[in-house]
């Protein structure tokens, strides 16, 4: 069938596709066809053009006068993190000789818990401020990712972990990526628990570029996001940082304080 | 005047915030002060609850902050530019929420369903529209209120004519009939102002 020679129908699947009523094998089939042919896509255009417009046919509304104050702050905040500097490079570096530990390991067995501990200890080295008190407290980190670990077992396929640590180098956060099911595994192990009118939103912090967002964890005590593996393939750290509620558009990056941060880690080659 | 349009007055408005000048907040400030109204009920009218169309709001300045720069590629009218940046933030929220929580949709207000099952003559407003918005409106007007209802929201709210069944609580037949018809009517209305 030729659709350019039926500009009746086009127009009409091109109307059902911009207003997203044509689903499924029909609307991939009209993706092709647009694909190749200019006519096509420019009659798609045309509609999705005109379907923009019912945006600007809704009765206004007044917002809270809160709306304004919030995107004022988050402005100036954003314009603080741009002068900021991003994760150090020598830091980067040490998380990816972690991972490189981590695969030898493997082959010495019981691979996951060594792993962890090494995790913890270089989140650990990295992130900590207070070095006098550190040793005790990379022992205790060390001990309690352990006991992630025993958890991880339980749960197949998960090919990527991550122990999200907070300042002190206490784990307070547990990520498993599970690239089957698609989904990154969340849980809280520590105490923390933001206020009401925050989000705690979870970022992975690419060799290059700025973090990307991978959502906004809700307040339960496991959450599962969606994601792909591109999305967390090749990353070598996830940090969590507090944001207003419902969290903040990735394009941005984080506004608020990074609260945790760890390497990321594949547990297969 | 050409300079006092509604329209011409926010472009230069997204592009002093595109510019990133020193009055760049002055110029977001403004354009908030235009548009918020308008762009909440666009809010609104997708997540169908107050607070969240709020967070939405606040999303959607904070993209045109940073994107405004891409406004003039995009060679649409500055509202609808605007809109669709509120329409899709709004969709991303609800789908954050449907991942978090699978009952999200039984949350919804009956704010939609109400505007749906009553006969609503004309709530559309054309004050600030565009002339591509004003084309639609005159095409919309001439259709039935439920038939405008339910296309309005399927292309707000992205939905299916099974969603649309199911939110709006009719038989999927009718859903079906409804946007049939309203799409065949909107299409020959529509060639008139091609």
């Amino acid at each position: 069938m030729n659709l350019l020679k039926n500009p009746q129908l086009l127009d009409q699947l091109a109307a059902g596709y911009a207003l997203g009523t044509l689903r499924g094998g029909a609307r991939r089939r009209f993706e092709t066809l647009a694909r190749e042919s200019a006519t096509v896509r420019a009659s798609a255009l045309i509609w999705q053009e005109r379907f923009a417009s019912i945006t600007e046919l809704q009765a206004a509304q007044a917002p809270s006068p809160n709306v304004w104050k919030r995107i004022e702050n988050l402005v100036a905040a954003q314009k603080r993190a741009q002068a900021a500097p991003a994760v150090e490079a020598p830091m980067l570096d040490k998380l990816r000789q972690t991972l490189s530990l981590w695969r030898g390991a493997a082959f010495a067995g019981g691979f996951a818990s060594v792993a962890a501990v090494l995790v913890g200890a270089y989140v650990g080295v990295g992130l900590s401020r207070q070095v006098d008190s550190q040793d005790s407290q990379l022992a205790q980190a060390a001990q309690r990712n352990a006991q992630l670990v025993a958890q991880l077992k339980a749960t197949p396929d998960i090919q990527y972990v991550a122990v999200l640590a907070d300042d002190k180098s206490a784990p307070s956060v547990l990520v498993t990526f599970d690239p089957r099911q698609q989904a990154l595994v969340i849980k809280r192990v520590g105490g923390y628990q933001e206020a009401s009118d925050k989000s705690l939103q979870l970022w992975a912090l690419p060799p290059s570029g700025g973090p990307k967002s991978l959502g906004v964890l809700g307040g339960d005590k496991v959450i599962r996001l969606n994601a792909v593996e591109g999305e967390v393939k090749e990353v070598p750290a996830l940090a969590i940082s507090l944001e207003p509620k419902g969290g903040v558009p990735s394009e941005g990056g984080p506004t608020g304080p990074v609260l945790f941060k760890g390497a990321l880690l594949q547990t297969t080659t | 005047m050409v300079t006092d349009t509604p329209d011409l007055q926010l472009i230069a408005l997204i592009d002093r915030i595109a510019a990133q000048g020193a009055d760049a907040e002055t110029a977001l400030r403004d354009l908030y002060d235009i548009s918020a109204s308008r762009l909440y009920g666009v809010a609104l009218r997708v997540v169908g609850n107050r607070d969240w169309a709020e967070d939405v709001l606040q999303e959607a300045y904070l993209n045109i902050w940073r994107i405004a720069g891409n406004y003039r590629q995009s060679l649409s009218p500055p509202m609808a530019w605007m809109g669709v940046i509120v329409r899709s933030r709004a969709l991303d929220f609800l789908r954050r929420r449907a991942s978090e929580r699978a009952d999200t949709m039984q949350e919804l207000d009956d704010y939609v369903s109400d505007t749906v099952a009553g006969d609503t003559p004309d709530p559309m407003d054309t004050s600030q529209a565009s002339e591509q918005a004003w084309a639609l409106h005159e095409c919309l007007r001439k259709l039935e209120a439920k038939q405008r209802e339910v296309v309005s929201l399927a292309y707000l709210r992205d939905l299916s004519h099974s969603e649309l069944a199911e939110q709006l609580k009719l038989p999927l037949g009718t859903v079906k009939t409804w946007i049939r018809r309203g799409l065949e009517q909107l299409r020959s209305c529509m060639a008139r102002f091609a």
